[in-house]
């Protein structure tokens, strides 16, 4: 009360004093001074924005509590660290400025216009926020866009518009970040550097706002202008990618071979090699239509659900150390089942996230099993269905994304009914959505009204429905852009081995798409194709981009991002164990990893399962392990690895993986060995199982001159060499 | 003694006629890791008469807590400084836990850094990356392993990879990130070697290292030229980064598995079992005496991770509460292990008169909460914790920096973990200007601008 008298009194005074000299109104506390203190680094986490302050003084992470921050300026510390009387002499500044000893050092110096604003709000009397305060709605960079030759520099220029409508330039305040180091740089001025090639994105942060710039700069040299207009794009994937590749100055590498494609397709689509006869057929056929109706048979064989319901139980965490036998199972077919009818993904997510009932006969059921409370299931669904991590807001406001601490326990409160209870058999559960409880975030103590992430309606504590009805309203409109665009990146990471936004799961508005035109218009069209995975594959598989030669041109070797050659890529580790089986005519036998409950791993799966038709990713695998597999322990795209590693290659050198299958009775090599008389169909029929193309003049030559020398004796040994030499070469290793 | 057989015949394992099939046609490859040394040595900045060093890197994923460990408060309250009294040590410089009573008599051979503080978030990984790379991962930028870095730089000095890490690699710790131990942005191709594999294992062996059996040397050779003649075929692959990454760690793998020196190093049961038994039989303990043979052999840098998750793991994690560890799981089990095995590996090295080129850190991600927790553990803190160091030129027996009196924040000589990558570097005779190649190009030297080691640890 007494200091509030004073404030005022002051506040009088100053006004008066300050009249002869055309007074501007006070610097607003919101919109001016808590910029400052997080543009100056004040206020960051390792500052006075760690949890529990720095040297007694405390601010909020990058400013998002304004009264408390207020407070803690104005009050804490009897009011210590303001000086009305002499604003000069405020300890705030003092310690900024350095004047008395500061551990954070000079953060600005006494002559900047930061220490002018600070100066003027307290001789204002530093008045703290209210709610009347202008709001800041939208933060404009200029240039919007920059296309620079190397080496040249731009300085950005950042406006804010308030809700008064009054426009401020703020860049002095902004906090700036360049995605792109190799395209362009920024420094803390806001002067962005052009590097090199390529496409990238400078981005200004203000007020938890955030500003982009998308940097383009071409390579050097003229657009061969008369190639391009000769490509005709097959479809919209084509019409986007050339575009972007004439932006940037990057010639397309010509068309794959038939065999490339019959091959990489295969791999990339169901998960196996096109067998000897196929390869025959496919190569023999000389009608125009012939790569489409292979795309047509891939999408129905029944490979394609064993690889896709793979594909989402890494993404869906289909693992049996976390769930029980039964239920790990339930929750597999429940899978497999909506791969096999194409389930629109609108639908699947919808059905597994309301599920209800029992988890053995809903397996969707267990995706709340393995989520069992309200921050886990926002955080889970978020970064699965969303390719958005919202895990920093469960503490305090994302440091770099828009989202808040309200909007973390509001979203996470959508989850907090739902319930699970011990079923009639040992292993069930069931599950149900109560009409009572909520979450509490703990900085507020208190409960959020459920409400989604962004743009939806937050419903009323009080309503007793399953709040899991709106979520999944929300979550699966077409007006959710990353539902869809979360979707469209990992199919499009499946058959390109990488994203249209890398990493895969990280969608964010600082970290650009390489084409945002082109996944823009997929998303779109998949959601006019009423989110049908298949017609997206279908999409991808026509289109010349997918159907592009992985020989790289001079001038188009170095582009990884946009489509101009298909990059080669190591096999995922299912894929290449499942070709092994499949080149040696051998199966892989699987055993059950239950080393955790003290198990060990003898139990095995029926003989010729194939690594892909395995539900679960506990097994015990030295192989899958080494070559990256996913573990499936959280929702993150960086579980799996495609590296390549010194610990696979001893493996393929030395291991048993390859050499039980080589030396295996029965086998390839004893099939082929009956061809020994026509040595040349011999090492025709191994070629074509393993690279699907026929020998080279020069391989056919080696292998003939090989195979004349050596003893009938060692011959089997020989052929065993030569499937290994095939089995281990990066042709076989890669997609390409 | 491990033979190549072929059809009866015997070669012996002198290693001679191997190297001179793995030589043929693999140096272009393996010039992607041929030591950018040369050259820097060219340009004074590494100095080769102290290029006989060799580091051991003791994680203690999970972080000890100081204040029950190494930087005791026995007056502060019972909250505070915890369940166990300090000790007197062979140093007169500080008293070490109770709970590690070997340590206690080995003191004056190692000193403590016990202001070292980080101010990134409080999760396992953020301190994972910075004190093993020097820097927290930011804007995609991931910094290589100061083993790795060395690798990049000197290459190795034998058959064997400069760079091993045991038992394996860390494994999930909560926050999803990488935790700094492989090459980042220098590659691939510079990545450690990892055992995967335990060396406490009763047939314990390193996966893969020899060829089967009946693969002997003419067919070894065989099927490497049937390989190369299927590369061969497709020239344009050459032009993928991943296509030539798998090739050098196919030449790589040439090269180990046909090396003496190599299986030699691995070999246990070349120990005797007291040997063994001193370091301790179990995981750690045998990871240690593996450090120790591999280091003898030539390795420069051997990053042992005590633990390799925390959860459901007993681990320095200790939080109380499951599926983490309790501050007695830490008395019964992790500190006994510990105190073993870290004391084993410091009085084997100094008996065998390789401490002096030897250092030994054992650090962690950051440390624990002054205050016992509700659930008498102690939680995340990265505000203040205690760093070991010895042999490598190290001075034994001192105390660098100061905690408050509650071990909650360093009241002198604040260390930063780069501080701490900075000295090891120094340690092993690299300049700290010294830069490497960053991603496109940019360089980046091997820590911050302006990052000193702590000199003061050097005698």
């Amino acid at each position: 009360m007494k200091f509030q008298v004073t404030c005022q009194f002051l506040l009088l005074t100053a006004l008066a004093s300050a009249q002869a000299a055309a007074p501007a109104a006070a610097p607003s506390f919101r919109n001016e001074v808590q910029p400052i203190l997080t543009r100056f680094g004040c206020a960051m986490g390792a500052c006075h924005g760690a949890a529990a302050g720095q040297g007694g003084f405390r601010l909020s992470l990058r400013g998002f509590d304004d009264q408390g921050d207020w407070l803690s300026l104005t009050h804490s510390s009897n009011g210590r660290r303001i000086l009305l009387e002499d604003p000069a002499r405020s300890l705030l500044l003092l310690k900024a400025t350095e004047a008395v000893p500061h551990k954070g050092g000079q953060r600005f110096s006494a002559d900047s216009a930061s220490h002018q604003v600070l100066l003027d709000w307290i001789a204002a009397g530093a008045p703290g926020p209210s709610p009347s305060d202008a709001r800041i709605v939208a933060l404009e960079a200029n240039p919007p866009q920059w296309r620079p030759k190397a080496g040249e520099r731009q300085a950005l220029r950042v406006m804010a518009a308030f809700s008064d409508g009054s426009r401020r330039d703020v860049t002095a305040w902004c906090k700036f970040n360049a995605s792109h180091a190799s395209v362009a740089t920024v420094d803390e001025q806001g002067l962005m550097s052009a590097q090199g090639p390529g496409e990238g994105m400078v981005s200004a942060w203000f007020l938890s706002r955030l500003a982009v710039v998308t940097v383009s700069s071409p390579q050097p040299g003229a657009v061969d202008e008369p190639a391009f207009a000769q490509l005709a794009p097959r479809n919209l994937i084509d019409r986007a990618v050339l575009n972007k590749l004439r932006q940037l100055n990057i010639p397309p590498s010509g068309r794959a071979s038939d065999a490339e494609f019959l091959r990489r397709a295969h791999l990339d689509c169901i998960g196996v090699l096109p067998s000897v006869a196929e390869t025959r057929a496919f190569l023999a056929d000389s009608s125009p239509d012939k790569r489409d109706r292979l795309i047509e048979s891939l999408l129905k064989r029944p490979e394609f659900v064993d690889y896709w319901a793979h594909r989402w139980s890494d993404l869906l965490l289909v693992n049996g150390d976390k769930l029980t036998t039964q239920a790990m199972w339930s929750y597999y077919q429940w899978i497999r089942r909506q791969v096999e009818a194409n389930t629109p993904w609108d639908a699947l997510v919808r059905q597994l996230l309301t599920a209800t009932g029992s988890t053995l006969e809903n397996g969707a059921g267990n995706f709340f099993v393995l989520n069992d409370e309200p921050t886990k299931c926002a955080e889970t669904v978020s970064v699965a269905f969303m390719g958005t991590s919202i895990g920093c807001a469960k503490c305090h406001n994302h440091p770099l994304e828009k989202w808040t601490y309200e909007q973390y326990y509001a979203f996470a409160n959508l989850f907090a009914r739902v319930r699970a209870k011990n079923g009639e058999q040992a292993e069930d559960r069931v599950l149900l959505s109560d009409t009572r409880g909520d979450l509490i975030a703990p900085l507020l103590a208190r409960a959020l009204p459920p409400q989604p992430l962004e743009g939806g309606r937050a419903l009323s504590l009080e309503d007793g429905s399953d709040r899991r009805i709106a979520l999944a309203d929300w979550l699966t409109s077409p007006q959710n852009k990353l539902f869809a665009r979360s979707i469209v990146n990992r199919v499009w990471a499946n058959f390109f081995g990488s994203g249209l936004v890398e990493p895969v799961d990280d969608l964010r508005l600082t970290n650009p798409a390489s084409n945002e035109v082109l996944f823009a218009e997929l998303a779109a069209q998949l959601v006019r194709d009423r989110y049908d995975l298949k017609a997206l594959m279908r999409l991808i598989l026509q289109s010349q981009t997918y159907q592009r030669s992985s020989e790289a041109l001079p001038a188009n070797a170095k582009d990884l991002r946009y489509g101009s050659h298909h990059v080669p890529r190591r096999l995922k580790a299912e894929v290449l164990l499942d070709a092994a089986s499949q080149v040696t005519g051998v199966p892989t036998e699987f055993k059950l990893d239950r080393r955790n409950a003290n198990r060990g791993t003898a139990e095995r799966y029926p003989a010729g399962f194939r690594a892909l038709q395995l539900p679960d990713s506990n097994i015990a695998n030295y192989f899958l392990k080494s070559f990256g597999r996913a573990d499936r322990i959280a929702t993150c795209e960086c579980e799996r690895s495609n590296d390549p590693s010194m610990a696979q290659a001893l493996h393929l050198s030395n291991g048993d993986t390859l050499q039980e299958k080589l030396t295996q009775k029965n086998n390839r090599v004893d099939a082929l060995l009956k061809l020994g008389d026509q040595p040349a169909a011999m090492f025709s029929e191994a070629y074509l199982s393993a690279l699907c193309r026929e020998p080279s003049a020069r391989e056919s030559k080696k292998l003939l001159a090989l195979w004349q020398d050596c003893p009938a004796a060692e011959r089997r040994a020989l052929l065993e060499d030569v499937l290994w030499g095939l089995m281990s070469s990066r042709e076989f290793l890669f997609t390409h | 003694m491990f033979t190549f057989t072929d059809q009866g015949r015997v070669s012996t394992c002198d290693g001679l006629g191997r190297r001179d099939f793995l030589q043929a046609g693999t140096l272009g490859a393996l010039g992607l890791s041929l030591p950018g040394f040369l050259q820097l040595k060219a340009e004074g900045k590494v100095n080769p008469k102290r290029d006989n060093k060799s580091c051991i890197m003791i994680f203690n994923l999970g972080a000890p807590s100081q204040q029950d460990l190494w930087d005791m408060k026995p007056d502060a309250p019972s909250e505070i400084r915890g369940p166990f009294k300090p000790i007197r040590t062979s140093s007169d410089a500080f008293e070490v836990s109770e709970i590690l009573p070997q340590h206690a008599k080995m003191a004056k051979h190692f000193s403590l850094v016990r202001s070292c503080y980080h101010t990134a978030a409080a999760v396992h990984d953020t301190g994972h990356q910075m004190m093993q790379t020097g820097r927290l991962f930011t804007g995609g930028v991931i910094t290589p392993h100061v083993g790795s870095a060395l690798e990049f730089m000197r290459g190795r000095r034998g058959d064997l990879p400069a760079h091993v890490i045991l038992p394996e690699t860390m494994g999930p710790t909560g926050g999803n990130m990488p935790h700094g131990q492989d090459a980042g942005f220098l590659g691939k191709a510079h990545d450690p070697f990892v055992l995967n594999s335990n060396p406490a294992a009763k047939d314990f062996k390193v996966p893969d290292l020899l060829p089967p059996r009946e693969i002997g040397e003419v067919r070894l050779q065989r099927r490497r030229e049937l390989r190369e003649l299927v590369d061969g075929s497709v020239r344009h692959f050459e032009q993928s980064e991943q296509a030539r990454l798998m090739d050098a760690h196919f030449n790589s793998a040439y090269r180990i598995m046909s090396s003496a020196e190599a299986r030699e190093a691995f070999d246990l049961t070349k120990e005797p079992m007291k040997v063994r038994e001193r370091y301790g039989m179990n995981r750690f303990g045998q990871s240690l005496l593996l450090a120790r043979r591999l280091v003898e052999r030539g390795v420069r840098f051997v990053t042992v991770n005590t633990f390799i998750t925390v959860f459901g793991e007993i681990t320095w994690d200790i939080h109380g509460s499951k599926p983490f560890t309790s501050i007695e799981g830490m008395r019964d089990i992790v500190a006994p292990m510990y105190d073993q095995g870290y004391c084993a590996l410091i009085a084997d090295l100094l008996e065998r008169g390789m401490l002096e080129d030897t250092l030994v850190t054992a650090l962690a991600e950051f440390g624990r909460t002054p205050k016992i927790n509700p659930a008498g553990g102690r939680d995340h803190w990265p505000n203040c914790w205690t760093v070991n160091f010895a042999g490598g030129g190290v001075k034994g027996g001192e105390v660098i920096g100061k905690s408050d009196d509650m071990g909650a924040y360093p009241t002198e000589r604040p260390v930063a973990p780069k501080e701490i990558v900075a000295t090891i570097y120094h340690a092993m005779g690299v300049e700290l200007d010294t830069e490497l190649p960053g991603p496109q190009g940019r360089p980046f030297p091997v820590v911050d601008f302006g990052t000193a080691p702590i000199r003061e640890l050097f005698a």
